[in-house]
């Protein structure tokens, strides 16, 4: 627990803006909530809620929000070793927990011994999951209060791009983020915001050939 | 009900993510491509997302002059500090102040 606040701090806004999302785009506020524990992961979850509430087509929403969390398949992987010599509750309970921060902790602990690492991924995992479900549930109980010129739906966007910035730690990402945001502008006018996939499919396209041919 | 579905099939897919290697595919690797493919999936999809948060359905530009400025100095926030509490706390006061401006 002790290792899972400190990280827990910067999720803090993320949580309320998810909440605050869910009050922007009209969906049922339940529903919206209840993302945090159905999916339990801010950044698909801001995807799905922002896309529904944006007259996206509920299958372009759903494909957006699966695509950006196919990146726990390599944490998956990452930790199968692990996993391997873990009682079988734990193996299919522990990865409903994997989520970026878990990940990070739990990555560094794979050489602990098969109880001491069961009970480091649990604590540090339920405690986030229920600061997650608390903090997205303020969210959504201040969002109503928030007067509409404070412009709070433009904080999404602005916390998509933090997260662009803070994660991009080479070129090719950068190229991956740029053809990405072009091509979806190029293609903002289709059916569906499914520009939003073009736009996707064609950034990481880019990053990949601008990788393979540096080698 | 339409949004809650939703979840649910987004809950499911995103644990068959965290789930397959370790319940299934424990002696299997990842292909390098896909691999290093992977590595990609977050920055474009979250800017191909930025870029429809801010366009209207029919593709036209859904933000002016304090959006933009409110941008940028949140960007240039999160490349200094890489900090995202200081980034929506820099860029949200920099929106109100370019909109009492403009």
């Amino acid at each position: 627990m002790g290792d899972a606040l400190p990280l827990f701090v910067p999720a803090v806004p993320f949580a309320l803006v998810i909440g605050l999302a869910v009050v922007e785009s009209g969906i049922n506020p339940f529903a919206g909530w209840s993302t945090s524990w159905l999916i339990f992961g801010g950044a698909a979850q801001l995807t799905l809620i922002s896309l529904l509430g944006s007259g996206a087509a509920v299958a372009a929403a759903v494909s957006a929000a699966l695509v950006v969390n196919s990146r726990h398949l390599m944490y998956s992987a990452a930790l199968a070793p692990t996993f391997q010599r873990q009682t079988a509750w734990f193996r299919w309970v522990g990865p409903y927990l994997l989520i970026d921060q878990l990940f990070a902790l739990s990555s560094l602990e794979q050489h602990a011994e098969e109880q001491d690492f069961r009970t480091y991924y649990l604590a540090a995992g339920l405690t986030f999951w229920v600061l997650w479900l608390l903090t997205t549930a303020v969210g959504l109980a201040i969002g109503p209060v928030v007067p509409e010129s404070w412009g709070l739906e433009f904080a999404v966007p602005l916390l998509f791009l933090g997260l662009i910035v803070v994660g991009v730690d080479k070129s090719s990402k950068v190229a991956a983020a740029l053809v990405g945001a072009g091509v979806t502008y190029l293609t903002a006018g289709l059916p569906n915001r499914s520009g939003l996939l073009v736009g996707a499919a064609v950034g990481i396209l880019a990053g990949t050939v601008l990788e393979r041919t540096r080698r | 009900m339409t949004a809650f579905l939703a979840g649910v099939v987004v809950g499911i897919g995103t644990y068959l993510s965290r789930s397959i290697f370790i319940l299934a595919l424990a002696r299997r690797r990842i292909p390098d491509p896909v691999l290093v493919s992977l590595q990609f999936v977050a920055p474009a999809v979250l800017a191909a997302l930025v870029v429809a948060l801010l366009t209207n359905e029919d593709g036209s530009v859904a933000i002016g002059a304090p959006e933009v400025a409110a941008f940028a100095t949140g960007g240039g926030v999160a490349y200094k500090t890489r900090n995202h509490i200081l980034t929506l706390v820099v860029g949200m006061g920099v929106l109100w102040i370019a909109r009492a401006m403009v």
